[in-house]
């Protein structure tokens, strides 16, 4: 218990998260009881969770290296798109007897496709030096483009019935796509903390030229950052489909701001090199329990977007106080003079 | 004095951007023309200006911002509930006179944008994402208020129709007739106002110093708050006019409409040359960014594409022209040894 | 001096968080005098300035302008009193006009509203006029070399009736024909009414101009002195408070096979023509004044400014450093100029700076990276640079300068480089520091490494050096031998070397910030 407390004090976002966290689950459970707690409530909550978590994962992988990544919900529409037009029948003629391998097909275009959306979104930002905000604002409206080219901008249904059982589908209690989050969370989590590539993701976003004057291949960095995000866009590309049985351009456009909240909220910095994502986790589960209440009180999706919008900006500015006295490294000013008298004289 | 400040304007270098910009317009002007022989007509130029005007002046209020150093994704969102909610307003108190409408929606445009500017300034928030915020708030805030009705036709104040059916002039052919619409005048009214505030008054001249450089402006003794006022209110009032142009020029008053087309403004500004980095930015490179996307927005069917490949060329452009840009700044930072992030 | 004086600040005193940054200091300034302001990084000097502009206010203490008593200035109360302050980054905006960043304060406190463009020329055009320096009007600020940005700053303190101007290290980034121009522009300005007080922190070119010196300590002023009162030891002597003398090194290695050759290094616009070896045990000097194209050369050996010609050579193989990992596989190490925003991941724990070049050596069998080897290899880095927090979970920015440096220069040490580049390693950091970090220096070159040395401070050189290359103007002007660094009156022989090149030729140096010409000459101050 002692550990626990020690762990929890020393990241100060972690213990707010999860005092908050448990607090709001609290609250809710005495007001709504079992219509929110219910196996059947936990389980369609995890569903809904792991389709936009792949998403918001996404999002946080960007701003670890300074960026921000405008494109994770076209990039995963463009996938979607693509993998439903593989197994629409439209293309390759389904049969009851390469139904698995069109399934297989379908899996591996939609990761392909992630792949290549991040990666150019890493070109364009590590070779070409654009801001991300920029690079991924102009690669947001082009894949939202290909993807309406392509399709006309109707929707595609899927023709292949066994696929959809994966959105249905349990390991024990826990639905399946909610493993692949859970799973895809420790991996992810696993790379950032516990491997050189990791390490230089949190280097790279806390200052990018010492990165390089350390000799370290920072290009690669960002590139290998946005490949990671693109395939995690083609993970949400392919729960989306398999929940939706179908995919159009401009599936899940509110998800965008909600990815950049729950980011926030689990108190990474937009400017780059601060975030864990077991706090994007707990934020995540947070911000789905919130969603789902709002739901059973019967909220319209507008009165949810002024709960959304009034959590970031209150979360943000919030972050702006706590921060007030932590030391920023981007100012690259020396510390001020007052500030060195203090810190000599604190070290005498 | 006026002679010499339009030689000055004219004689002006353009910058880099706005001849690549020129160019681009240029092939893509040829190619449609040689394809469709109606393309190249007064027809078309009017019909652009009708579908574009609405998005320039958004774009113009984005360059300020922009310019300050700032990011507002919520002037489409301004722009519905100052539109909206004036609406509402004149219907409710049986004014129908289109100046009241439009001082209603400007006014309340700019107390938006005011809520923008203090939350920006005192929470020293990232401006995209406080303003992500505050779009939603304010959207969600009206439609929870008003309600989320639309209006046909028959409910749209009589001014409002006469006002988006209005053309300054009208060119009748055998079997039909077009005109150049009311807000043409108005747009250039807007581009000329924005000029003159940018570079004819002190505050404009403030706007590029704090984009520059906000703490070299504030030991000058610039008020930074008040800059910042100026800037989101006046994006703020752009929209709410903006917001009135397009429920007249639909004839259809829709609240749910026009949020979520914020982010291709800013790429027709960005295009047009300004950087996020504050204090770079011209109205003429902007008025260009502006009129390529209309271009594809409004013309491909001249090439026999459907509007679904809209977004695929404009989206394609955009990222080549970014890629151009910062490609060129790259090399000349390596150059120069300089060595920041972006 | 009879006169009254322009500025008197009698018994100021003021303290931050119960720390006493200023303890009641005393300071004249007549009309027409040329003041340094001399002390070390957190002296107290800024803190100074600061309450004489306004920024700050005393906690006690009075100030009097030309003889009348301010009582709680603020910045706008300052200026209109005639107080300007120049700090170091000139606060210029670099994407408005010239023209306009003259004019743009003195409209400004007009109350204008709207811009006169006949009225700011003619503003702008009266300053330059009166400093005697032709500028174009129209070119945006950040085409402009240093210097003349410096120019646009003063006239732009003149156009506020400036009587004092302060100036914050003017002249670390001239060259010393700018430095030149800059003080007769200032000497003129003087004979004229005009005061100035120079805040400095080494002996530099200012202390010549200067009528008396003031030198602050620990937020105390030590007292005035007159400049030929003063030299190089007897100042560091008052701004420190003790004597300083550093151990020469000397090389005792044998092996003269060189580890690094550079031959005819070019760079247009940057260096020409560099030619120099380093051997085993060399602390190479390398000197000259800002502009000479020292910096430029150390980040063509480390890969990140690629040369136009010539060769480099490790070991008598030719290499290519086409990038800092290329340079690194080669043994090539590279202490920055500046250690926060180029050495330093200032947030970060001083285990994770100090592992930063060297994760393949703390990842463990499977490849992850192991938290105890990261200690255990931060633990050494901290013991050998003597690092005063040994707590290597410190984030880096809560650290000293000194402490953060030897992070800096810890973060290399245990890849063993064969040659060493250290770019002005003791800039801003304290005399105890400095010391550690010299004596370490030399350890390394004991144990074999060859160590190229890059700095502005004559004494620094001669006490660390064993060979000596000056550069001017991007190439080698003056060379000195291991016999010449012995033989007595080295020192001065260097800094003339420094001060008067050989070579006199125009600089050719590219102004490192304009940062493309092309784009910035489409004057960006235009209308629309």
């Amino acid at each position: 218990m002692n550990k626990v407390f020690k762990f929890l004090g020393r990241d100060r976002d972690l213990s707010i998260l999860g005092f908050v966290t448990t607090a709001v689950i609290v609250v809710l459970y005495l007001m709504l009881g079992s219509r929110l707690f219910s196996i059947g409530g936990l389980q369609s909550m995890s569903i809904q969770v792991s389709e936009f978590g792949f998403l918001a994962l996404a999002m946080g992988l960007a701003m670890l290296v300074a960026g921000i990544d405008l494109s994770v919900v076209a990039a995963a529409g463009l996938s979607g798109v693509m993998a439903a037009l593989t197994m629409s029948g439209e293309f390759i003629p389904i049969t009851p007897e390469n139904e698995t391998q069109i399934i297989i097909l379908g899996v591996v275009v939609a990761l392909t496709t992630g792949l290549l959306t991040g990666l150019l979104n890493g070109f364009i930002i590590a070779k070409l030096s654009v801001p991300p905000i920029l690079a991924t604002l102009g690669t947001m409206i082009l894949y939202t483009g290909i993807g309406t080219a392509i399709t006309s901008g109707s929707s595609i249904s899927l023709k292949v019935p066994s696929f959809a059982k994966l959105a249905t589908s349990t390991v024990g209690p826990l639905p399946m796509v909610f493993v692949m989050l859970l799973a895809t969370f420790i991996i992810v989590s696993l790379i950032l903390t516990r491997t050189r590539f990791g390490r230089k993701v949190y280097l790279f976003g806390e200052n990018e030229v010492a990165v390089r004057f350390s000799g370290i291949k920072s290009e690669r960095v960002i590139l290998m950052t946005y490949a990671i995000i693109g395939i995690l866009v083609g993970l949400a590309a392919i729960v989306i489909i398999a929940r939706a049985n179908s995919m159009r351009v401009g599936f899940g456009e509110s998800y965008l701001l909600q990815a950049i909240l729950v980011v926030v909220l689990a108190g990474f910095n937009p400017l780059g090199g601060k975030g864990r994502v077991l706090n994007l986790g707990i934020a995540l589960v947070l911000l789905q329990v919130i969603s789902t209440s709002m739901t059973a009180f019967a909220f319209s999706p507008y009165a949810k977007n002024i709960v959304w919008g009034g959590i970031l900006i209150a979360v943000m500015g919030m972050n702006h106080y706590l921060r007030a006295g932590a030391p920023r490294a981007r100012r690259q000013e020396p510390p001020s003079e007052t500030v060195a008298i203090a810190l000599e004289q604190s070290r005498r | 004095m006026m002679r010499n400040v339009t030689t000055r304007v004219l004689n002006r270098k353009m910058t880099p951007m706005e001849k690549f910009l020129l160019a681009i317009m240029a092939i893509y002007i040829v190619i449609v023309a040689s394809q469709s022989p109606k393309f190249f007509s007064l027809e078309t130029a009017f019909d652009l200006a009708r579908n574009g005007s609405g998005a320039m002046i958004l774009a113009l209020g984005c360059l300020i911002v922009l310019i300050s150093g700032g990011l507002d994704v919520s002037f489409t969102a301004i722009a519905i509930v100052g539109g909206y909610s004036s609406v509402l307003l004149s219907r409710a108190l049986g004014v129908d006179n289109l100046l009241f409408i439009v001082a209603g929606a400007v006014i309340i445009g700019a107390l938006l944008g005011s809520i923008n500017a203090v939350i920006i300034h005192f929470f020293q928030l990232s401006t995209l994402i406080a303003t992500l915020g505050t779009a939603s708030v304010f959207h969600g805030a009206m439609v929870i208020l008003l309600g989320s009705k639309t209006f046909t036709r028959a409910d749209v104040p009589q001014s409002m129709l006469d006002f988006g059916a209005f053309s300054i002039f009208t060119i009748k052919e055998e079997n039909s007739q077009y005109g150049l619409t009311i807000f043409f005048p108005i747009v250039i009214a807007v581009g000329v106002l924005t000029w003159f505030l940018l570079y004819r008054t002190m505050i404009g001249r403030s706007v590029f110093a704090v984009g520059s450089d906000p703490e070299s402006a504030s030991r000058i003794g610039i008020n930074i708050l008040r800059t910042r006022l100026f800037v989101y209110m006046y994006v703020g009032a752009l929209s709410g006019l903006m917001g009135i142009i397009y429920f007249s020029g639909l004839a259809y008053i829709n609240p749910a409409a026009l949020v979520g087309t914020e982010l291709g403004v800013i790429a027709a500004v960005v295009i047009g040359g300004a950087k996020l980095t504050g204090g770079e930015g011209t109205i003429l490179g902007t008025v260009l960014g502006v009129v390529l996307w209309q271009l594809f927005q409004n013309t491909l069917v001249h090439l026999g594409l459907s509007s679904s490949f809209n977004d695929l060329f404009f989206g394609a452009v955009l990222v080549f022209m970014l890629g151009f840009i910062y490609l060129r700044q790259r090399q000349a930072n390596k150059r120069a040894l300089v060595f920041t992030s972006n | 001096m009879t006169e009254s004086p322009i500025l008197s600040a009698r018994g100021l005193a003021k303290s931050f968080g119960g720390v006493q940054a200023l303890h009641g200091i005393d300071f004249e300034v007549g009309v027409g005098e040329i003041r340094c302001l001399a002390g070390e990084n957190g002296s107290g000097k800024s803190t100074f300035v600061k309450i004489i502009s306004g920024v700050n206010t005393a906690d006690h203490g009075t100030i009097t302008i030309a003889g009348e008593e301010m009582t709680s200035m603020n910045p706008r109360e300052a200026s209109a009193a005639g107080i300007q302050v120049i700090y170091q980054d000139l606060s210029l905006f670099g994407h408005l006009s010239v023209a306009e960043n003259i004019a743009i304060n003195r409209m400004m406190h007009d109350g204008s509203r709207f811009v006169n463009r006949t009225t700011m020329r003619e503003i702008a055009q009266q300053q330059l006029t009166r400093v005697g320096v032709d500028l174009p009007l129209d070119a945006p600020v950040s085409s402009l070399s240093v210097a003349n940005k410096q120019i646009v700053a003063i006239c732009r303190a003149l156009s506020m009736d400036a009587r004092i101007l302060f100036m914050d290290e003017p002249t670390t980034a001239l060259t010393g024909r700018e430095v030149q121009r800059l003080l007769s522009i200032i000497i003129d300005l003087k004979d004229r009414g005009l005061s100035t007080v120079f805040i400095s922190h080494k002996l530099d070119e200012v202390f010549e101009v200067a009528d008396s010196i003031t030198i602050f300590r620990d937020g105390a002023k030590v007292g005035d002195f007159a400049a030929s009162d003063l030299d190089e030891l007897s100042l560091s002597r008052h701004m420190t408070g003790r004597d300083v003398t550093y151990n020469r090194y000397v090389r005792e290695q044998t092996d003269d096979a060189p580890i690094l050759e550079v031959a005819g290094l070019s760079r247009k616009g940057n260096y020409e023509n560099v030619d120099f070896s380093i051997r085993p045990g060399d602390i190479v000097g390398l000197t000259g004044l800002l502009g000479s194209g020292r910096t430029e050369l150390a980040l063509s050996l480390f890969g990140l400014n690629k040369p136009d010609s010539g060769t480099i050579a490790m070991r008598g193989k030719q290499v290519d450093v086409s990038a800092p990992w290329v340079a690194m596989k080669h043994g090539i190490a590279l202490l920055p100029e500046d250690r926060l925003s180029q050495g330093l991941f200032p947030a970060q724990s001083v285990a994770v700076n100090a592992s930063a070049t060297m994760l393949d050596r703390i990842v463990n069998k499977i490849g992850m990276l192991s938290r105890p080897l990261e200690k255990a290899l931060a633990d050494t880095i901290v013991r050998e640079l003597q690092v005063n927090n040994r707590d290597t979970s410190t984030p880096v920015i809560h650290l000293s300068g000194g402490n953060q440096q030897k992070v800096a220069i810890g973060k290399w040490i245990k890849r063993n480089p064969s040659i060493f580049i250290l770019d002005s390693p003791t800039v801003g950091i304290d005399i105890g520091s400095k010391s550690e970090i010299y004596e370490q220096i030399h350890r390394l070159a004991e144990s074999g490494m060859g160590v190229l040395f890059i700095s502005d401070e004559p004494e620094e050189i001669v006490a660390n050096c064993n060979r000596v290359v000056v550069m001017h103007a991007g190439a080698v002007d003056a060379r000195f031998t291991e016999d010449d660094v012995a033989a007595a009156g080295f020192k001065e022989q260097l800094i003339h070397a420094i001060s008067a090149p050989r070579h006199g030729g125009d600089v050719v140096i590219a102004d490192a910030t304009a940062i493309d010409a092309e784009s910035q000459s489409k004057g960006l101050n235009n209308d629309a």
